[in-house]
């Protein structure tokens, strides 16, 4: 590890992409808390570098007391010091193939304010609060993430409780006195997830929009700690269901970099099927939801005809309709089978592009989608968003091309991407990702040993002592970070999932209040196909 | 303007799902003049489930050919599709919408999470959807699949005549 100060920050990119490909793909410096502000300036001033994860966790050998939740009383409450706490940065460097993890110890209840310098951080930074009770210099209201406000409900922290509960969302601004807010939710329309809608309008035009989804909060990260890799790996797959792929691998990458497993390259070609497979049923959902939100059944059914047929598919190849249980840590559960996929991919596939094509020939359809929710290049990157919504928003990022390795497999894509930020942005980047994703299917099919895969012998014997690792997998929503610690015992001490929905939220907000009306909403809403659950873990 | 895409599988499939379906539109007809309204409420789902109640309505299974409809007003609603492990920070919004059907009505449990069989009752979450309310029809299924849910619709139908105590829901005379 190379500990780094503000005068040798600038340098340490270079440290991170020079090092030698043996060293991995996974740089980690330590940074006292009175350099964190300058060495994250420089960091995110440094081309082709985003924070991509921002997450705090107990001090290594730190045994807590109490419960984590504060005491009622105010004496009580001032008499109680903070814990010591790591806060860890995660830089990508999509330039360099390489991911960087800033260490900082934090003994005392402030750290410095990353969100001035990076605003991707400042939902982190709510979390942080919220679990461990330790905030960011300056005072800003820090707003309410996973804990619910009513008082009967006290949920387990990972740390140490804030002393103050944090403060509900409101709306930032209004308009010159004329605007209201209008709730709706958590019970909303049918068949979808419950999420609580806070619009603020001035009767038709959107003004601005919050959303609380402490309610789905199921305490994912909590439920992990004192799980091995392999038990957390079943709770993981659920967090988010329709990225049981996308997240697993992550999570499981990061398992197996802890223990120092490699799987092989037949085992990340069927994970790679995998994930294609989870690509292409999420991508023809989203153009289903998309003609739903439009009020167009023809062609919603025409998408789930073809979305039926991949997810009889999914079941066909792998045994389950969503994936789940084809993981394990250190390889994978069963191998594809290639015949069923050969046999029934083409057919399938060309169902969604006879879709496809009909809905892009129909003029009111596009019309629709043309101009509405706009995110623009430069609020994707300040929001540090990622996946189809950011490729849309011209920014070319793909874990499977800029991050090679653990989460990837062989066979790399060729990266769609769009200007024009709009929901036909994010509908063209999707059915070119589906096109690619059909031939990565392919490719990784030719794998050799692919058939024997789920039959692989272990690998070396895993390492032991306390020991982390970094997991990432370009889920359908874009880029999966998982972080795991695991104790001596080989039991999980620390789990941080980042799922791409918790990225991507952040920029739906922003979209929903680029000139437009309560309509356009549900519009937005399928375009950037999120799910509560992914966010909520 | 271009042709209308050939959608040849628009056409009913011949198999169990056609089966399945004849007996719960027979059932329906009885009970429900071929008007049940359903309310999904997610409880902490993983958005799985959800999926799967949404291809209800897509071509393979097309609810609505079987007097079966989807309504987002709970007061509209006579069975209440739960998923998710009945989470205590939504407990008070999972009543409300109970609270707010007419009777007779039926709460059907829908997937593992909601049956008990993913998380364990503590502090997050109650465990499974009947600790909070009064559960008919359980629906096992990780998650359901769209012919799962249905065969669970045609039990929840019989209970619901149950329920009904022999009461018609249908003028005499008519269909």
């Amino acid at each position: 590890m190379t500990a780094v100060r503000s005068d040798t920050a600038r340098a340490l990119p270079a440290v991170v992409t020079a090092a030698e490909p043996q060293d991995g793909p996974v740089g980690v410096a330590s940074v006292s808390a009175a350099d964190l502000e300058a060495v994250t300036a420089e960091l995110a001033a440094f081309p082709g570098a985003r924070l991509a994860d921002l997450f705090a966790a107990r001090a290594a050998g730190y045994e807590p007391s109490g419960s984590g939740v504060a005491p009622a009383d105010a004496a009580a409450r001032q008499a109680r010091t903070a814990d010591p706490v790591t806060l860890r940065a995660v830089w990508a460097l999509d330039h360099d193939q390489r991911y960087l993890i800033t260490e900082t110890p934090v003994g005392g209840s402030r750290y410095p304010a990353l969100s001035d310098i990076a605003p991707a951080a400042f939902a982190e930074e709510c979390e942080i609060y919220e679990q461990f009770g330790i905030r960011p210099a300056g005072g800003k209201p820090l707003n309410r993430v996973a804990t619910p406000p009513q008082p009967d409900i006290d949920l387990p922290r990972l740390g140490r409780g804030p002393d103050e509960p944090p403060q509900d969302v409101h709306a930032p601004h209004v308009v010159g006195g004329q605007a209201f807010e209008f709730p709706f939710g958590p019970v909303r329309q049918v068949g979808v997830e419950s999420l609580y809608y806070g619009l603020v309008t001035s009767g038709e035009e959107l003004v601005d929009l919050y959303l609380f989804t402490w309610h789905k909060h199921r305490g994912i990260e909590w439920r992990t700690q004192g799980q091995t890799p392999q038990q957390a790996l079943f709770g993981v797959e659920r967090a988010e269901g329709l990225g049981a792929i996308g997240n697993g691998w992550a999570f499981a990458a990061a398992a197996e970099s802890a223990l120092g497993l490699d799987p092989g390259p037949a085992v990340r070609a069927v994970r790679g099927v995998a994930l294609e497979l989870e690509r292409l049923y999420n991508h023809a959902a989203a153009i289903a939801a998309l003609c739903q939100a439009c009020g167009l059944a023809v062609g919603r059914a025409a998408a789930e005809i073809a979305l039926e047929q991949l997810l009889r598919l999914n079941a066909a190849v792998f045994g389950h309709r969503y994936l789940f249980n084809v993981l394990a840590i250190g390889g994978v559960r069963r191998g594809p089978d290639a015949t069923a996929l050969r046999a029934g991919l083409p057919a399938a596939y060309g169902e969604l592009r006879r879709a496809a094509d009909a809905l892009l020939a129909t003029n009111s359809f596009v019309d629709r989608l043309e101009a509405t929710g706009v995110v623009t290049t430069e609020e994707a990157r300040r929001l540090g968003l990622v996946g189809p919504v950011a490729r849309a928003s011209g920014i070319a990022n793909d874990t499977r091309a800029d991050h090679p390795g653990a989460g990837s497999a062989a066979a790399r894509p060729a990266v769609a991407d769009e200007t024009g930020g709009d929901v036909l942005a994010r509908l063209n980047v999707m059915l070119a990702e589906a096109a690619e994703s059909v031939r990565l299917i392919d490719a990784h099919l030719t794998t050799d040993g692919l058939a024997h895969a789920a039959a692989a012998e272990p690998g070396p014997p895993p390492r032991s002592g306390v020991r982390s690792g970094l997991g990432w997998a370009e889920s359908s929503r874009g880029e999966s970070l998982a972080w795991v610690e695991l104790d001596e015992a080989g039991r999980i001490s620390r789990a941080r999932l980042r799922p791409a929905a918790v990225r991507n939220w952040r920029g739906f907000d922003d979209a929903c209040r680029s000139q437009n009306v309560f309509t356009d909403i549900p519009i937005i809403e399928a375009s950037f196909w999120l799910t509560v659950a992914g966010t909520a873990r | 303007m271009t042709a209308a895409p050939d959608l040849p599988h628009l056409a009913t499939p011949a198999t169990a799902e056609t089966a399945a379906a004849d007996d719960l539109r027979r059932a329906i007809n009885r009970q429900f003049g071929r008007s049940l309204h359903i309310r999904t409420l997610d409880t902490g789902s993983c958005a799985a489930c959800e999926q799967e109640i949404r291809m209800l309505a897509a071509p393979h299974y097309d609810l609505h050919r079987l007097g079966l409809f989807f309504t987002p007003a709970p007061r509209h609603a006579d069975l209440l599709l739960v998923t998710g492990p009945m989470l205590r920070a939504f407990a008070t919004a999972a009543r409300k919408t109970y609270d707010a059907m007419p009777a007779p009505k039926l709460v059907v449990a829908t997937g593992a999470c909601a049956l008990g069989g993913v998380y364990q009752p503590d502090a997050f979450s109650h465990g499974s959807v009947e600790q909070v309310l009064p559960v008919d029809v359980w629906i096992p299924g990780c998650p359901p699949s769209p012919l799962a849910l249905l065969q669970g619709l045609l039990v929840a139908v019989g209970r619901l005549a149950e329920q009904a105590g022999g009461q018609s829901f249908v003028a005499a005379g008519s269909a």
